[in-house]
């Protein structure tokens, strides 16, 4: 198994203790460049930017902050930060910089008057948060806000507008949907159906997972066309949960199982049918699905996963799967199942993977991890040339010119240490160190030669 | 997409326990040698790296070695390797360690040799086969190189102790066993030598068997140069210098390309004190004419250095590893050396090696870090109609490369004499400047 060690890395102060899903990187103040935004156990709520060791912006929250979030959850083309306790209170914070509107705001932020520093709308809602998900999970191109419990409920809300003033964040969240699951909930995502539109996925314990169904649409259909307004009690045995295991043979029933969907394959698939999604479990088992019941590749690996990201670390559109463990061990799997590994220097107890501007003004692809001594290391720019070990020869098979080249040269191409000999005169020895000799050479330093590189002249 | 900037991720392997600046040797490939590296680690331990393909699929392996009659309390300090000189053959593998049983630690050499035919080059018998030369003086450097005896050529070990002295060991092939022989036979210029000797680089002149440049520097700061032929001493210049010397390099370098022909060759001086410095054309101007490496102190200091030829433009770059974490490359241009890129590694650089180890032709490099061993390929990419190969250490964008281009040296005498037209370009803006090649197939 490949490993690869990344050395550029920042160091973030933090103090406090955190939740694991307490943790993400978004883009939180509309400049286009991404941020990380913390929140710990004390309510307090961090955003970082550049390569600060110091946090751009804290404020403070009711509660112990269990799940953060940047999106554009009220829908007018702005991102905004969430914070949510686990005491149920929903925060709403606008860090986008009041004087310029424009998102090539310099990003030199002045620390705002202390009304600024509350939150720009605050709700209750049911307590014992655990997980939180801003995305469009039932295809109307609108961002629903869905939040899992504790208490293996997924609840899924939307914004409501209250006032015609598009500037001013004034409204309610009200609540689409009730779900209830038999396992606990430690991940949601949404990941394309069959058919191409979005499906809201959770995870199940024992690397299981269910599809909840959106059915707001058709009991709001319902009520409206006002057929039998005693209907709801018949209703209910409606099925809204659809539960699958992904495996008859899992050892532990219970294990703690993440997921992530809707994982890149690159711009040249087609867009349509099943999106890729991944699963996770604390005793190790990873997996890449294909829609429900094709097992894309399946890696066990002897280290407790307990995150699960996506994230493309090639720069070829596809992304790589990425799981890290308590140890810091983490796997980064490409679609081919090629794996490199990671090892991060400590412990960590909370971990995310995105996008990330920590140098340089431009979002570069990050690691994040939390560690248990007051910092936080963002490992940035943890680009991979490729996953998969190669060398030249392969490199050049795979174009159609260098057969008709060494034609050309009259070298066999399947004469493997022809075809070496002849990439190493080219690479090293220019002509002019040419001489008339025969020892093979062992130093490429260009101080040895052989009358080898005449034959290699002007080919066309 | 990507970037062309970016930099060159290396896989890594990490090894039991720290390895040293003598801890790494590279083996012969080809049809016979293994391929690959061995890097040693403090305690006792080898690692066998190397490239295997299996299902079409090339995987970066790493294996330990359980080389014989090395004890568990054994701490290795070096290793060399190299294949007997023609028409000999087999693989030869030296390691020296120290054994610290508590009250005297006591040094040996062993040498690995195997004379069964067939397994001349198996690595795994040639590990069990063990030759015990005598017990060693304390033991730095092991090196080797090759001398005329006789008709013949032949490969010889050359080890640096503390007494102080660089010992020979030459291979009897009658009783199948190497012996330590008398040093001022072969090696005339090694004899009275003031202090311990840190580093020695022997190069044989391309051309002739005969004619050789050795460079040694010591402890003591020490450095001395000398043009030998066989057993005679041409000439012979030395320096001292403040510090310990970490490194001496000999290697080819055309400090005009239009007057000078091959007869260039440039001696690094690396030291763990002050600024590296190059002596240029040590043959003509011995050790007068210095050329620094601007910003060589700034990183701690510098403990190993290779030339290779990175851009394939067939001049040398200068590679200085330093205890500071940071890989730097100087290219020298219009007189001087300027620093081309710099790259950091997670750990103090103990040693580099460039040897091809994917069996394409096309070398990679091996840094032995204080945690472990990275080898940094390559880059490269295939395009439509194009084929990118870089080495870099720069680039930060996650975006579209930034490539002013900016064609150094010049044009007429450089003329690379591939079918593939290289250019190159030098990977402009941030702070950690990169080179970028391309070239262009079947085009131009």
């Amino acid at each position: 198994m490949r490993s690869v060690s990344y050395v550029e890395r920042v160091a973030l102060d933090f103090g406090g203790s955190l939740f694991p899903r307490a943790i993400c990187l978004g883009d939180a103040d509309n400049d286009t460049l991404n941020e990380l935004v913390v929140g710990d156990t004390n309510g307090k709520l961090y955003v970082y930017k550049n390569d600060d060791s110091k946090p751009w912006a804290v404020r403070s929250c009711q509660g112990m902050l269990t799940c953060v979030g940047v999106g554009d959850i009220c829908n007018k083309g702005k991102n905004l930060v969430v914070a949510v306790s686990a005491e149920g209170w929903f925060h709403l914070f606008d860090f986008t910089s009041p004087t310029s509107k424009h998102p090539d705001a310099s990003g030199h932020h002045e620390l705002a008057a202390a009304e600024e520093q509350k939150p720009v709308f605050k709700q209750h809602i049911p307590a014992n948060t655990k997980v939180m998900l801003i995305n469009d999970i039932d295809g109307d191109g609108k961002c629903e806000l869905v939040v899992g419990y504790t208490d293996r409920v997924v609840r899924a809300f939307r914004w409501e507008d209250l006032s015609e003033n598009s500037d001013h964040v004034s409204g309610q969240l009200f609540l689409l949907k009730k779900w209830l699951l038999e396992g606990q909930v430690d991940s949601l995502s949404v990941n394309p159906g069959p058919d191409g539109s979005p499906e809201m996925m959770v995870s199940q314990p024992g690397c299981g997972y269910a599809i909840l169904l959106c059915t707001w649409d058709s009991e709001q259909q319902a009520t409206t066309e006002g057929r039998d307004n005693s209907a709801p009690g018949s209703e209910a045995p409606i099925r809204d949960v659809i539960l699958h295991q992904t495996s008859g043979r899992i050892h532990n029933k219970n294990v703690s199982t993440h997921l992530i969907g809707s994982i890149g394959r690159g711009s040249s698939s087609e867009n349509s049918g099943s999106g890729l999604f991944a699963l996770c479990t604390l005793d190790g088992t990873l997996k890449l699905m294909e829609g429900a019941d094709k097992l894309l590749w399946s890696v066990q690996v002897d280290h407790q996963l307990f995150a699960l990201e996506k994230l493309d670390v090639t720069g070829n559109g596809h992304e790589e799967v990425i799981a890290c463990a308590w140890d810091g061990q983490t796997y980064i799997i490409d679609h081919n199942r090629t794996v490199a590994r990671f090892q991060a220097d400590e412990n960590v107890s909370a971990f995310c993977a995105g996008l990330y501007a920590c140098k340089g003004g431009s979002n570069s692809p990050c690691l994040v991890y939390v560690s248990f001594n007051q910092k936080i290391y963002i490992y940035w720019d943890v680009q991979l040339e490729r996953m998969e070990s190669t060398n030249l020869l392969k490199i050049l098979d795979c174009n159609p010119e260098f057969g008709s080249l060494l034609q050309q040269l009259g070298v066999e191409r399947s004469d493997v240490s022809a075809v070496k000999n002849l990439i190493h005169k080219t690479l090293y020895f220019p002509e002019k160190w040419q001489q008339s000799s025969d020892t093979q050479c062992q130093d490429p330093a260009g101080i040895d030669s052989s009358a080898h590189c005449s034959v290699i002249q002007d080919p066309l | 997409m990507g970037g062309e900037g970016s930099p060159l991720t290396p896989n890594f392997s990490r090894l039991s326990s720290q390895s040293n600046v003598y801890g790494l040797a590279a083996l012969p490939a080809g049809e016979e040698g293994p391929g690959g590296l061995l890097a040693a680690a403090l305690k006792g331990k080898v690692i066998h790296f190397r490239y295997h393909e299996l299902q079409r699929r090339m995987r970066p392996l790493a294996s330990e070695l359980q080389f014989t009659y090395i004890p568990v309390d054994a701490e290795i300090v070096s290793i060399d390797s190299f294949p007997k000189s023609p028409p000999q053959r087999g693989l030869v593998v030296g390691i020296t360690f120290i054994k610290d049983s508590g009250d005297k630690p006591s040094p040996f050499l062993n040498i690995y040799c195997d004379y069964e035919p067939g397994s001349e080059y198996d690595l795994d018998s040639v590990a069990q086969s063990c030759l015990k030369p005598g017990a060693a003086v304390h033991p730095f450097q092991l090196c080797h190189a090759e001398v005329r005896s006789g008709d013949s050529l032949e490969t010889v070990f050359l080890l640096s102790g503390n007494d102080p002295a660089v010992h020979l060991y030459k291979e009897n092939s009658s009783s199948h066993q190497f012996e330590e022989q008398p040093i001022q036979r072969l090696f005339p210029e090694l004899q009275d030598l003031p202090s311990n000797v840190l580093w020695l680089h022997v190069l044989t002149l391309p051309g002739s068997a005969s004619h050789r440049i050795t460079a040694f520097g010591c402890q003591s700061g020490h450095v001395r140069v000398a043009h030998v032929d066989q057993s005679a001493v041409l000439q012979s210049w030395s320096i001292q210098q403040d510090g310990p010397i970490s490194k001496v390099l000999v290697f080819p370098l055309e400090l005009d390309p239009d007057t000078s022909g091959q007869g260039d060759f440039s001696v690094l001086v690396a030291s763990t004190m002050e600024l590296s410095v190059v002596y240029r054309d040590v043959l003509r101007r011995g050790l007068t004419d210095q050329c620094p490496l601007p910003g060589s102190d700034l990183h701690d200091s510098v403990l190993c250095a290779l030339a290779p030829d990175l851009d394939f433009d067939g001049h040398p770059e200068l590679l200085l590893g330093t205890y500071g974490q940071e890989l730097l490359c100087y290219k020298y241009s219009q007189g001087e050396f300027r620093l081309l890129w710099s790259r950091r590694f997670p750990s103090p650089l103990l040693s580099l090696l460039y040897s091809d180890l994917t069996g394409d032709g096309l070398a990679e490099l091996a840094v032995v870090c204080v945690r472990g061993l990275h080898v940094l390929q390559v880059r490269h990419r295939l395009e439509p109609g194009r084929f990118a190969v870089s080495w870099s250490g720069s680039g930060r964008s996650w975006g579209p490369p930034r490539t002013p281009p900016n064609k150094p040296g010049s044009g007429s005498s450089w003329g690379p004499p591939n079918p593939l037209g290289w250019a190159w370009d030098h990977g402009g803006g941030g702070a950690r400047p990169g080179l970028v090649h391309r070239e262009t197939l079947g085009g131009a």
